[in-house]
Protein backbone atom coordinates (compact mmCIF):
# COMPACT_ATOMS: atom_id res chain seq x y z
CA UNK A 1 0.00 0.00 0.00
CA UNK A 2 1.59 3.35 -1.06
CA UNK A 3 1.89 6.09 1.85
CA UNK A 4 -0.56 8.46 0.58
CA UNK A 5 -2.90 5.15 0.54
CA UNK A 6 -2.17 4.81 4.12
CA UNK A 7 -2.33 8.44 5.63
CA UNK A 8 -6.02 8.91 3.28
CA UNK A 9 -7.44 5.60 5.33
CA UNK A 10 -5.96 6.71 8.97
CA UNK A 11 -7.93 10.09 8.53
CA UNK A 12 -11.22 8.42 6.97
CA UNK A 13 -10.58 6.01 9.99
CA UNK A 14 -9.90 9.05 12.63
CA UNK A 15 -13.06 11.35 11.06
CA UNK A 16 -15.96 8.72 10.57
CA UNK A 17 -14.78 6.51 13.53
CA UNK A 18 -14.46 3.50 11.59
CA UNK A 19 -12.38 1.02 12.62
CA UNK A 20 -9.03 0.76 9.84
CA UNK A 21 -9.55 -2.84 9.12
CA UNK A 22 -13.05 -1.86 7.51
CA UNK A 23 -11.60 0.49 5.39
CA UNK A 24 -10.56 -0.56 1.60
CA UNK A 25 -10.74 1.30 -1.56
CA UNK A 26 -13.94 -0.06 -2.94
CA UNK A 27 -15.66 1.48 0.44
CA UNK A 28 -18.16 4.54 -0.30
CA UNK A 29 -17.78 6.77 2.22
CA UNK A 30 -21.99 7.35 2.12
CA UNK A 31 -23.02 3.87 1.57
CA UNK A 32 -20.25 1.91 3.46
CA UNK A 33 -18.53 4.08 6.41
CA UNK A 34 -21.55 5.92 7.40
CA UNK A 35 -21.06 9.31 6.01
CA UNK A 36 -23.60 11.81 5.60
CA UNK A 37 -23.52 12.91 2.19
CA UNK A 38 -23.38 16.61 3.32
CA UNK A 39 -19.99 15.97 4.99
CA UNK A 40 -17.89 14.89 2.15
CA UNK A 41 -16.61 18.87 2.68
CA UNK A 42 -15.67 18.41 5.76
CA UNK A 43 -13.76 14.99 4.60
CA UNK A 44 -12.00 16.75 1.56
CA UNK A 45 -10.86 19.45 4.66
CA UNK A 46 -9.39 16.52 6.72
CA UNK A 47 -7.15 15.30 3.74
CA UNK A 48 -5.85 19.44 2.86
CA UNK A 49 -4.99 19.41 6.06
CA UNK A 50 -3.57 15.88 5.99
CA UNK A 51 -1.60 16.86 2.89
CA UNK A 52 -1.22 20.43 3.22
CA UNK A 53 -3.06 20.64 -0.19
CA UNK A 54 -6.01 22.95 -1.31
CA UNK A 55 -8.69 21.22 -3.32
CA UNK A 56 -11.77 22.96 -4.73
CA UNK A 57 -15.34 22.73 -3.01
CA UNK A 58 -16.88 20.82 -5.92
CA UNK A 59 -14.06 18.39 -6.24
CA UNK A 60 -15.05 16.82 -2.64
CA UNK A 61 -18.13 15.87 -5.04
CA UNK A 62 -16.58 13.31 -7.35
CA UNK A 63 -14.43 11.88 -4.38
CA UNK A 64 -16.87 9.23 -3.49
CA UNK A 65 -14.96 6.17 -2.44
CA UNK A 66 -11.47 5.97 -0.69
CA UNK A 67 -9.97 4.68 -4.04
CA UNK A 68 -10.88 7.54 -5.48
CA UNK A 69 -9.20 9.58 -2.26
CA UNK A 70 -6.40 8.22 -3.14
CA UNK A 71 -6.12 8.97 -6.42
CA UNK A 72 -7.29 12.39 -6.49
CA UNK A 73 -4.65 13.14 -3.78
CA UNK A 74 -1.77 11.19 -5.58
CA UNK A 75 -2.83 13.20 -8.74
CA UNK A 76 -2.49 16.80 -6.77
CA UNK A 77 0.66 15.92 -5.17
CA UNK A 78 2.18 14.67 -8.28
CA UNK A 79 1.35 18.18 -10.32
CA UNK A 80 2.27 20.43 -7.53
CA UNK A 81 5.61 18.31 -7.25
CA UNK A 82 4.94 18.25 -3.36
CA UNK A 83 4.32 14.82 -0.84
CA UNK A 84 4.58 16.12 2.24
CA UNK A 85 3.80 19.52 4.43
CA UNK B 1 -44.54 46.37 -12.62
CA UNK B 2 -42.66 42.81 -12.78
CA UNK B 3 -42.33 41.30 -10.23
CA UNK B 4 -38.25 41.40 -10.24
CA UNK B 5 -38.92 45.28 -9.92
CA UNK B 6 -41.45 44.61 -6.92
CA UNK B 7 -38.41 42.29 -5.15
CA UNK B 8 -35.77 45.62 -6.30
CA UNK B 9 -38.70 47.87 -4.54
CA UNK B 10 -39.00 45.77 -1.68
CA UNK B 11 -35.11 45.23 -0.76
CA UNK B 12 -34.31 49.11 -0.98
CA UNK B 13 -36.54 49.92 1.45
CA UNK B 14 -34.31 48.22 4.09
CA UNK B 15 -31.28 47.56 3.10
CA UNK B 16 -30.11 44.00 3.74
CA UNK B 17 -25.90 42.51 3.57
CA UNK B 18 -25.73 40.10 1.06
CA UNK B 19 -22.54 38.23 0.94
CA UNK B 20 -21.44 37.35 -2.86
CA UNK B 21 -18.49 34.77 -2.57
CA UNK B 22 -17.93 33.86 -6.11
CA UNK B 23 -15.65 37.28 -6.81
CA UNK B 24 -13.92 36.14 -8.88
CA UNK B 25 -16.52 35.56 -11.53
CA UNK B 26 -16.55 38.92 -13.58
CA UNK B 27 -20.47 38.81 -13.44
CA UNK B 28 -20.63 38.54 -9.96
CA UNK B 29 -18.37 41.95 -9.72
CA UNK B 30 -20.93 43.73 -12.54
CA UNK B 31 -23.77 42.31 -10.27
CA UNK B 32 -22.31 43.99 -6.99
CA UNK B 33 -21.75 46.98 -8.28
CA UNK B 34 -25.33 47.49 -9.86
CA UNK B 35 -26.47 46.28 -5.91
CA UNK B 36 -24.50 48.96 -4.32
CA UNK B 37 -25.15 51.63 -6.77
CA UNK B 38 -28.90 50.46 -7.22
CA UNK B 39 -29.11 50.32 -3.23
CA UNK B 40 -30.82 47.20 -3.47
CA UNK B 41 -28.58 45.99 -0.57
CA UNK B 42 -25.22 46.40 0.86
CA UNK B 43 -22.95 43.94 -1.03
CA UNK B 44 -19.99 41.86 0.45
CA UNK B 45 -17.94 40.08 -1.99
CA UNK B 46 -15.41 37.62 -1.10
CA UNK B 47 -12.60 37.23 -3.46
CA UNK B 48 -8.70 37.44 -3.75
CA UNK B 49 -6.75 39.68 -5.50
CA UNK B 50 -9.82 42.20 -5.93
CA UNK B 51 -10.05 45.52 -5.49
CA UNK B 52 -13.02 47.72 -6.59
CA UNK B 53 -13.61 51.66 -4.96
CA UNK B 54 -16.66 51.49 -2.43
CA UNK B 55 -16.88 47.82 -2.92
CA UNK B 56 -16.58 45.89 0.35
CA UNK B 57 -14.18 43.34 -0.36
CA UNK B 58 -12.86 40.13 2.00
CA UNK B 59 -10.52 37.98 0.87
CA UNK B 60 -10.85 34.68 3.72
CA UNK B 61 -7.31 33.57 3.62
CA UNK B 62 -6.39 37.38 5.17
CA UNK B 63 -9.60 37.88 7.15
CA UNK B 64 -9.48 37.99 10.73
CA UNK B 65 -12.89 36.71 10.68
CA UNK B 66 -10.97 33.43 9.45
CA UNK B 67 -9.69 32.26 13.02
CA UNK B 68 -13.05 33.10 14.45
CA UNK B 69 -14.62 31.49 12.35
CA UNK B 70 -12.45 28.14 12.50
CA UNK B 71 -12.69 28.25 16.36
CA UNK B 72 -16.35 28.53 16.10
CA UNK B 73 -16.67 25.33 13.62
CA UNK B 74 -14.32 23.13 15.69
CA UNK B 75 -16.33 23.43 18.87
CA UNK B 76 -18.98 23.02 17.53
CA UNK B 77 -17.87 19.71 15.90
CA UNK B 78 -16.90 16.71 17.91
CA UNK B 79 -14.24 15.14 15.55
CA UNK B 80 -12.92 18.56 13.35
CA UNK B 81 -10.33 19.98 14.76
CA UNK B 82 -8.96 24.07 14.45
CA UNK B 83 -6.67 22.86 11.67
CA UNK B 84 -9.66 21.40 9.57
CA UNK B 85 -11.72 23.52 10.32
CA UNK B 86 -9.61 26.72 8.64
CA UNK B 87 -9.06 24.28 5.75
CA UNK B 88 -13.19 24.70 5.32
CA UNK B 89 -13.05 28.30 5.86
CA UNK B 90 -10.62 29.44 3.85
CA UNK B 91 -13.23 28.09 1.28
CA UNK B 92 -14.65 31.43 0.01
CA UNK B 93 -18.50 29.50 -0.01
CA UNK B 94 -18.28 28.11 3.11
CA UNK B 95 -16.82 31.53 4.72
CA UNK B 96 -19.50 33.27 3.01
CA UNK B 97 -22.26 30.85 4.85
CA UNK B 98 -20.15 30.87 8.38
CA UNK B 99 -20.20 35.10 7.69
CA UNK B 100 -24.85 34.57 7.51
CA UNK B 101 -24.21 31.81 10.47
CA UNK B 102 -22.73 34.44 12.37
CA UNK B 103 -24.48 37.76 11.75
CA UNK B 104 -21.99 39.23 9.55
CA UNK B 105 -24.59 38.79 6.90
CA UNK B 106 -28.13 38.37 6.41
CA UNK B 107 -28.08 36.11 3.13
CA UNK B 108 -25.66 34.47 0.67
CA UNK B 109 -26.11 34.13 -3.02
CA UNK B 110 -24.10 31.56 -4.59
CA UNK B 111 -23.48 28.99 -7.07
CA UNK B 112 -22.57 30.88 -10.24
CA UNK B 113 -19.34 28.69 -9.93
CA UNK B 114 -20.11 25.62 -8.15
CA UNK B 115 -22.41 22.85 -7.83
CA UNK B 116 -25.99 23.42 -6.03
CA UNK B 117 -24.46 20.22 -3.58
CA UNK B 118 -21.45 22.15 -2.96
CA UNK B 119 -23.94 25.31 -2.01
CA UNK B 120 -26.25 22.71 -0.17
CA UNK B 121 -23.21 21.18 2.15
CA UNK B 122 -21.66 24.17 2.80
CA UNK B 123 -24.93 25.89 3.25
CA UNK B 124 -26.30 22.43 5.57
CA UNK B 125 -23.08 22.64 7.67
CA UNK B 126 -22.50 26.24 8.62
CA UNK B 127 -25.93 27.79 8.44
CA UNK B 128 -28.55 25.01 9.21
CA UNK B 129 -31.64 24.18 8.98
CA UNK B 130 -34.76 25.25 10.47
CA UNK B 131 -36.80 24.31 13.41
CA UNK B 132 -38.81 20.96 12.19
CA UNK B 133 -37.13 20.99 8.82
CA UNK B 134 -34.47 18.09 8.29
CA UNK B 135 -33.69 18.57 4.47
CA UNK B 136 -32.98 21.66 2.17
CA UNK B 137 -35.46 22.04 -0.78
CA UNK B 138 -36.42 24.92 -3.44
CA UNK B 139 -39.33 26.00 -4.88
CA UNK B 140 -40.26 28.01 -8.17
CA UNK B 141 -42.33 31.11 -8.44
CA UNK B 142 -44.36 31.09 -11.99
CA UNK B 143 -45.78 33.87 -13.28
CA UNK B 144 -48.29 33.10 -15.98
CA UNK B 145 -48.98 35.90 -18.46
CA UNK B 146 -52.59 34.64 -18.49
CA UNK B 147 -54.90 32.08 -16.66
CA UNK B 148 -58.69 31.73 -16.71
CA UNK B 149 -59.85 35.01 -15.86
CA UNK B 150 -56.64 36.81 -14.68
CA UNK B 151 -53.32 38.26 -15.79
CA UNK B 152 -50.10 37.61 -14.50
CA UNK B 153 -51.24 34.59 -12.31
CA UNK B 154 -48.83 33.95 -9.73
CA UNK B 155 -48.11 30.31 -8.61
CA UNK B 156 -45.27 28.80 -6.16
CA UNK B 157 -44.01 25.20 -7.63
CA UNK B 158 -41.90 22.73 -4.74
CA UNK B 159 -39.74 20.83 -4.97
CA UNK B 160 -38.65 20.84 -8.76
CA UNK B 161 -34.95 20.97 -7.81
CA UNK B 162 -33.48 19.23 -5.16
CA UNK B 163 -35.25 16.21 -3.75
CA UNK B 164 -35.45 13.10 -6.14
CA UNK B 165 -37.68 10.68 -4.33
CA UNK B 166 -38.82 12.67 -0.55
CA UNK B 167 -40.38 10.67 1.97
CA UNK B 168 -44.20 11.56 3.12
CA UNK B 169 -42.19 13.36 6.11
CA UNK B 170 -40.21 14.69 4.02
CA UNK B 171 -42.87 16.14 1.31
CA UNK B 172 -44.62 17.36 4.36
CA UNK B 173 -41.55 19.38 5.30
CA UNK B 174 -41.53 20.83 1.69
CA UNK B 175 -45.18 21.84 1.75
CA UNK B 176 -44.86 23.41 4.92
CA UNK B 177 -41.61 25.56 4.52
CA UNK B 178 -42.50 26.47 0.77
CA UNK B 179 -45.79 27.80 1.49
CA UNK B 180 -44.30 30.15 5.09
CA UNK B 181 -41.79 31.16 2.24
CA UNK B 182 -44.72 32.15 -0.15
CA UNK B 183 -46.56 33.75 2.30
CA UNK B 184 -43.65 35.81 3.48
CA UNK B 185 -41.85 36.85 0.08
CA UNK B 186 -45.42 37.24 -2.27
CA UNK B 187 -47.26 38.66 0.58
CA UNK B 188 -50.03 36.21 0.02
CA UNK B 189 -52.14 33.90 1.64
CA UNK B 190 -50.74 30.47 0.64
CA UNK B 191 -53.29 27.55 0.04
CA UNK B 192 -51.34 24.57 -0.26
CA UNK B 193 -52.41 21.73 -2.59
CA UNK B 194 -50.53 18.14 -2.33
CA UNK B 195 -50.93 17.29 -5.80
CA UNK B 196 -51.16 13.60 -7.02
CA UNK B 197 -52.47 11.51 -9.70
CA UNK B 198 -55.21 10.94 -7.20
CA UNK B 199 -58.06 13.00 -5.45
CA UNK B 200 -59.50 12.27 -2.50
CA UNK B 201 -58.85 8.60 -2.24
CA UNK B 202 -59.94 8.02 -6.27
CA UNK B 203 -56.95 5.81 -7.08
CA UNK B 204 -55.56 3.33 -4.93
CA UNK B 205 -51.51 2.68 -4.75
CA UNK B 206 -48.40 3.45 -2.45
CA UNK B 207 -47.52 6.96 -4.38
CA UNK B 208 -51.02 7.92 -3.26
CA UNK B 209 -50.97 6.96 -0.15
CA UNK B 210 -46.94 8.69 -0.20
CA UNK B 211 -49.04 12.30 -0.38
CA UNK B 212 -51.85 11.06 2.00
CA UNK B 213 -49.80 10.73 4.76
CA UNK B 214 -47.64 13.81 3.82
CA UNK B 215 -51.01 15.84 3.92
CA UNK B 216 -51.99 14.26 7.34
CA UNK B 217 -47.88 15.00 8.88
CA UNK B 218 -47.87 18.57 7.41
CA UNK B 219 -51.28 19.86 9.35
CA UNK B 220 -49.49 18.47 12.44
CA UNK B 221 -46.20 20.62 11.66
CA UNK B 222 -48.14 23.80 10.88
CA UNK B 223 -52.26 23.43 11.70
CA UNK B 224 -52.08 27.42 11.08
CA UNK B 225 -51.65 26.68 7.35
CA UNK B 226 -54.16 26.11 4.92
CA UNK B 227 -53.48 22.41 3.13
CA UNK B 228 -55.16 19.93 1.70
CA UNK B 229 -54.42 17.00 -0.25
CA UNK B 230 -54.34 14.58 -2.46
CA UNK B 231 -55.68 16.39 -5.33
CA UNK B 232 -55.10 15.71 -9.25
CA UNK B 233 -53.83 19.20 -10.58
CA UNK B 234 -57.45 19.88 -12.17
CA UNK B 235 -58.92 19.37 -8.83
CA UNK B 236 -56.22 21.88 -7.25
CA UNK B 237 -56.24 24.80 -9.67
CA UNK B 238 -59.57 24.97 -11.49
CA UNK B 239 -62.91 25.86 -9.76
CA UNK B 240 -65.08 24.11 -11.92
CA UNK B 241 -63.76 20.59 -11.81
CA UNK B 242 -62.98 21.06 -7.89
CA UNK B 243 -66.67 21.58 -7.50
CA UNK B 244 -67.42 18.10 -9.06
CA UNK B 245 -64.76 16.38 -7.47
CA UNK B 246 -63.65 17.44 -3.63
CA UNK B 247 -66.40 18.69 -1.29
CA UNK B 248 -65.60 21.17 1.16
CA UNK B 249 -62.05 22.24 0.50
CA UNK B 250 -60.36 25.73 0.38
CA UNK B 251 -57.69 24.95 -1.27
CA UNK B 252 -59.33 22.81 -4.70
CA UNK B 253 -60.37 25.00 -6.97
CA UNK B 254 -57.73 27.69 -5.89
CA UNK B 255 -54.33 26.72 -5.05
CA UNK B 256 -51.69 29.13 -5.35
CA UNK B 257 -48.69 26.71 -4.17
CA UNK B 258 -48.42 23.25 -5.88
CA UNK B 259 -46.41 20.49 -3.88
CA UNK B 260 -45.21 17.50 -6.68
CA UNK B 261 -44.65 14.25 -5.14
CA UNK B 262 -41.65 13.94 -6.38
CA UNK B 263 -38.46 15.74 -8.18
CA UNK B 264 -39.75 14.20 -11.97
CA UNK B 265 -43.23 15.65 -11.47
CA UNK B 266 -42.12 19.02 -10.38
CA UNK B 267 -39.65 19.64 -12.39
CA UNK B 268 -41.29 18.14 -15.71
CA UNK B 269 -44.35 20.44 -14.63
CA UNK B 270 -42.46 23.73 -13.76
CA UNK B 271 -40.43 23.22 -17.62
CA UNK B 272 -43.95 22.89 -19.44
CA UNK B 273 -45.40 25.61 -17.64
CA UNK B 274 -42.48 28.00 -18.70
CA UNK B 275 -42.85 26.30 -21.90
CA UNK B 276 -45.50 25.45 -23.18
CA UNK B 277 -47.95 28.43 -21.15
CA UNK B 278 -45.19 30.68 -21.45
CA UNK B 279 -44.79 31.37 -17.97
CA UNK B 280 -41.73 33.05 -16.59
CA UNK B 281 -39.76 31.26 -13.92
CA UNK B 282 -37.85 32.70 -10.79
CA UNK B 283 -35.94 30.12 -8.81
CA UNK B 284 -35.04 27.72 -7.69
CA UNK B 285 -34.94 29.78 -4.79
CA UNK B 286 -33.34 27.29 -1.93
CA UNK B 287 -35.43 27.18 1.66
CA UNK B 288 -35.16 25.23 4.48
CA UNK B 289 -31.88 26.94 6.37
CA UNK B 290 -32.07 28.69 9.01
CA UNK B 291 -30.81 32.29 7.06
CA UNK B 292 -31.85 32.70 3.18
CA UNK B 293 -28.92 30.79 0.60
CA UNK B 294 -29.74 30.90 -2.80
CA UNK B 295 -28.11 28.82 -5.92
CA UNK B 296 -27.14 30.85 -8.84
CA UNK B 297 -27.40 28.54 -11.97
CA UNK B 298 -23.85 28.28 -13.95
CA UNK B 299 -25.32 30.36 -16.82
CA UNK B 300 -26.58 33.09 -14.67
CA UNK B 301 -26.55 36.95 -15.90
CA UNK B 302 -25.26 40.10 -14.22
CA UNK B 303 -28.78 40.89 -14.21
CA UNK B 304 -30.46 37.64 -13.02
CA UNK B 305 -27.77 37.55 -9.82
CA UNK B 306 -29.19 41.15 -9.15
CA UNK B 307 -32.61 40.57 -9.29
CA UNK B 308 -32.04 36.82 -7.21
CA UNK B 309 -30.32 39.24 -4.95
CA UNK B 310 -33.01 41.24 -4.09
CA UNK B 311 -35.22 37.95 -3.43
CA UNK B 312 -32.76 37.10 -1.16
CA UNK B 313 -32.61 40.61 0.88
CA UNK B 314 -36.39 40.18 0.82
CA UNK B 315 -36.18 36.90 2.52
CA UNK B 316 -34.13 38.49 4.93
CA UNK B 317 -36.27 41.38 5.68
CA UNK B 318 -38.83 38.73 7.21
CA UNK B 319 -36.51 36.83 9.40
CA UNK B 320 -36.89 39.11 12.17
Amino acid sequence: MSEVAERVKKVVSRQLKVQPEKINEGSEFVKDLGAESIQSIELVAAFEEEFGITMDEDAALSVRTVGTAIEFIEKHLSETGRNNE
Amino acid sequence: MSLIDTFLEKARKEKKRIVLPEGNDERILQAARTILDKGIATPVVLGKNLSLTGLEIINPDTSPLLDKFASLYAAKKENITEGIARKLVRKNLFFGCMMVAHGEADGIVAGIAHATASVLQSAGLAIGYLKDVHIPSSFFIMVLPQFLEEKNKILVFADCAVNINPSAQELAEIAVTTGKNAGDILGIEPRIAFLSFSTKGSASHTDADKVIKAVEIAHGIAPELIIDGELQLDAALIPRVAQKKVKLSEVAGHANVLIFPDLDSGNIAYKLTQYLAGATAYGPILQGFKKPVCDLSRGATADDVVGITAIVAVQAQRRH
